[in-house]
């Protein structure tokens, strides 16, 4: 999986949950308080010195971005053409970078310019603060921080036996498609309708395979013994060390800055 | 009935069990006492019984599946009816068929450690038990690797290590060794008898295999609809060959050869022997000193004569840049043949099936069909000349009917209507499925959705079968039907290739074997050629029959033959030794 984590002894991997989750969410949060793409560029910058820190494996998080692409310069476009003049403080936003059309009707201004790499960066900016997060902090971790706030373990148990049936189900579903070729189904080609006819082929032997694992599996949950005692133990806790403090508090000082920036109207467009 | 019940014992005394929605009893007044201790085989057909009473004996039924229950059930001094399954299963552990479906955790400790974490165990002992349990089954080291990972073999030794975290005091297995190679199978039953025998874990498994039931178990207790039949030692039930047969188990070939002998007093009826080495030092006993009568018979092999319909040039083939899974393989195969495909798992067997019908394309190399390229056909198209039978029927089943079923794959023929329904009910009688046209598919038994399977695979009247482990999983009766269907095919000009584990099959019905072992073929040739080629046998994991490994030891006794199945073994010696046996 792409966004699996990723075993490695790096700074990161040794900050508690917690650390990490309050600083993805403040990354996201300043963010998303400034217009101008030149605070997001440095944050970005900040968020791609951070995953070459990890010993990240960078062919993932280009998989990951590479489909993003496309869309990055399709909101550059839609926003340049769509956001009027009227709507930007500044001078410089309010220039008009080119026109299009008869009678030079589509304006492409250098303000919706200008906060479409901005959304852009955004995008970017949570994809790989979002993957910093999940290569450097085993599912265990989120699992306890669940059990922290009082979530009851059978939704943990959910949630992991859902990612250990990922790959199960995948296998499943290609020995299917297997299955239905090898007797003359075309599966993944002619038109839509054809292409939605053949995934009905696959889909439903896959759901009535699931229907039976999932009798199977309730048997074998009681077998070991699931639901035995009120709490179950734990094989693993987080704790929060001085550095996780340290972190935490210069995360809010960030923020704190962050906003007395945005009060002194910097960053606007 | 508490007459001194001990830990890890075991007793039934159940009058009657009925699923929810059955008509019939699916168990009747079944008495069963097992002492703590013991190792326990639990046999008898698909459907007797076996799973629902397996069942019983951790308070699943009557807790957890709903039917209509009398009587008592007393698992380690505890009454089933007065404790939760969860409690039950801290004592007595059931491992179940599909490991696939028992396995919760991402990782390999954390899956062992679900079980014990769920007691309450604390942190200190359940790190001691995962460490144990994974010594047990023999996945020491692997702590840490992901789950998905691991093979058939090792999932299913992680179920067991799942369960024995728990340190039941019995431990019960349905079926546990059904989807696995020869080597799987002889290292779950090796390690339950080192289980049984090192922590005396009382040990209860059903499944079919007898050869390992007859070596391992103390006792074997056997189903027949829903009722016990027979609960007698291993030696005592496989001595009577027919009485196995009857009740629908398959006999070891060791029990076949030395039941003959002695039915046409060639040994002494008190002699019998279900041990191997005693059995052979007994014929040789019997050859010393004798002329030998019997007709040699020649080892040659002759081409057939018919076109080839199959050739690999160079198939070489791998999965992203890992090894070759598959390399350099040039094969002909003729119209005609009945191939079988050996070798232990993971040696290329189904990997190479695959590039006979375009599954996989060849990295380097090339496959003919019909002395036509197939690079560019696709599977879809090869359908109509290549038939493949996978191993899962429920794979491929999606429609509402069986004739909707088998009528999906002729859509695409242009064909007319009467032609179509032609085509349907010959391959409905090719598999003895008539009058099951307007069913439901889920309405039919596993071994019914099989032929299903297969005929739709039929009704494309392919030239050439491929069929992917028929009779994996099934008693003697599936197996034989399965057999008999092929042979059928076999002889009314299919030309036939299979994949199987299961050595006396390939040996009685194939006229070709074909040994792989890592990504390579090894051996090719008829039955009576490669089973006996000890060495190559040996390197790629597999024993031959019974019988080829009796005829090399009586090489120095003078015996030239090289039979490969029981019964050709002993029409020889009956040969051999005709006349004297009836004088004693």
């Amino acid at each position: 999986m792409l966004i699996e984590y990723y075993p490695s002894n790096s700074f990161l991997h040794d900050l508690d949950v917690r650390t990490k989750l309050l600083g993805f969410f403040l990354l996201t949060f300043i963010s998303f308080i400034f217009l101008s793409p030149i605070i997001n560029f440095i944050i970005a910058l900040l968020v791609v010195i951070i995953i070459l820190k990890i010993n990240a494996p960078l062919s993932r998080v280009k998989k990951l971005l590479t489909p993003l692409t496309p869309i990055f310069f399709i909101m550059i476009i839609i926003t340049g053409f769509t956001y009027p003049t009227e709507n930007f403080k500044t001078e410089f936003s309010q220039k008009i970078f080119f026109t299009l059309g008869i009678d030079n009707s589509w304006q492409f201004t250098v303000g919706g310019f200008l906060y479409g790499i901005t959304l852009s960066l955004r995008i970017f900016i949570m994809v790989l603060a979002s993957t910093i997060l999940t290569f450097t902090t085993p599912i265990e971790d989120f699992l306890q921080l669940m059990k922290k706030i009082k979530i009851p373990y059978q939704f943990a148990f959910i949630i992991t036996s859902g990612i250990r049936f990922i790959p199960t189900m995948q296998k499943k579903s290609e020995m299917i498609q297997e299955a239905q070729k090898a007797r003359g189904a075309e599966i993944g080609s002619g038109g839509f309708i054809k292409n939605f006819k053949s995934h009905i082929m696959v889909l439903i032997p896959l759901i009535v395979d699931s229907i039976r694992m999932s009798d199977n599996l309730a048997i074998a949950m009681l077998n070991r013994g699931f639901g035995a005692l009120k709490f179950t133990t734990d094989l693993h806790t987080i704790e929060m060390k001085t550095k996780d403090y340290l972190i935490c508090i210069s995360e809010l000082c960030l923020v704190a800055i962050s906003i007395w920036i945005k009060s002194n109207n910097i960053g606007v467009l | 009935m508490n007459e001194n019940l001990q830990r890890g014992s075991i007793y039934v005394n159940l009058l009657k069990f009925k699923y929810k929605n059955n008509v019939n009893e699916t168990l009747l007044s079944l008495n069963i006492k097992i002492d703590s201790g013991e190792f326990i085989g639990l046999m008898g057909r698909t459907g007797a019984g076996k799973t629902t009473s397996l069942m019983l004996l951790n308070g699943l039924i009557p807790h957890f599946i709903e039917g209509d229950f009398e009587g008592d059930v007393i698992t380690n001094t505890m009454n089933t009816k007065r404790y939760r399954i969860q409690t039950l299963a801290r004592f007595a552990g059931l491992v179940l068929q599909d490991p696939e479906t028992q396995i919760f955790g991402i990782t390999l400790e954390n899956d062992v450690a679900f079980g014990p974490a769920n007691l309450g165990f604390d942190r200190k002992k359940i790190s001691d038990v995962v460490k144990n349990s994974l010594k047990a089954v023999g996945l020491e080291g692997y702590e840490k690797r992901i789950t998905s990972e691991l093979s058939g073999g090792e999932k299913q030794r992680l179920a067991i290590a799942g369960v024995l975290a728990m340190e039941p005091e019995i431990l019960i297995l349905d079926e546990p060794t059904s989807e696995l190679d020869p080597e799987g199978k002889f290292e779950i039953y090796n390690l339950l008898y080192n289980l049984n025998r090192e922590k005396g874990v009382t040990i209860i498994i059903s499944g079919h295999d007898s050869d390992e039931m007859l070596s391992y178990t103390d006792r074997i207790i056997v189903l027949e609809n829903g009722m016990k039949v027979l609960d007698d030692n291993p030696k005592q039930l496989f001595k009577d060959v027919s009485l196995t047969q009857k009740l629908g188990l398959n006999p070891p070939e060791t029990a076949i050869i030395s039941n003959s002998l002695s039915k046409y007093c060639l040994i002494n009826e008190n002699l019998t022997t279900l041990k191997n080495e005693e059995l052979i030092s007994l014929v040789k006993n019997k050859f010393n000193g004798t002329k030998i009568k019997i007709t040699s018979k020649n080892q040659s092999f002759t081409s057939p004569i018919t076109p080839v319909i199959i050739e690999t040039k160079n198939l070489t083939f791998s999965y992203q840049e890992k090894m070759n899974v598959l390399s350099g393989i040039n094969l002909k195969i003729y119209a005609g043949e009945f191939v079988a495909l050996i070798g232990k798992n993971g040696a290329g067997k189904t990997t190479f099936s695959k590039h006979l019908n375009g599954l996989l394309r060849p990295k380097v190399g090339q496959v003919f069909i019909n002395s036509r390229n197939i690079y560019s056909t696709t599977t879809s198209q090869l359908s109509k000349e290549v038939g493949y039978v996978f191993q899962n029927p429920d794979h491929q089943i999606f429609s509402a009917s069986v004739y909707d079923e088998i009528e999906f794959g002729l859509k695409k023929m242009n064909l007319s209507e009467t032609d179509k329904s032609q085509r349907i009910s010959e391959a409905l009688s090719q598999v003895g499925l008539e009058g099951f046209q307007d069913r439901h598919p889920f309405t039919l038994g596993k071994g019914e959705r099989q032929k299903l399977a297969f005929a739709t695979v039929l009704a494309m009247k392919p030239k050439i079968l491929i069929i992917d482990e028929p009779t994996t999983g099934q008693d003697l009766d599936g197996i034989n039907k399965m057999m008999a269907m092929l042979k059928e095919l076999y002889l009314s000009g299919y030309t036939i290739i299979m994949i199987t584990h299961n050595m006396d099959i390939a040996a009685k019905y194939a006229d070709r074997i074909i040994v792989f072992s890592n990504g390579k073929i090894v051996k090719d040739g008829p039955p009576n050629v490669v089973f006996y080629d000890f060495e190559i046998l040996k390197s790629a994991s597999i024993s031959p029959p019974l019988c080829a490994s009796f005829a090399n030891q009586l090489r120095e006794s003078g015996y030239k033959n090289y039979p490969v199945t029981s019964n050709e073994f002993i029409s020889d010696l009956i040969v051999q030794f005709d006349g004297e046996g009836n004088v004693n």
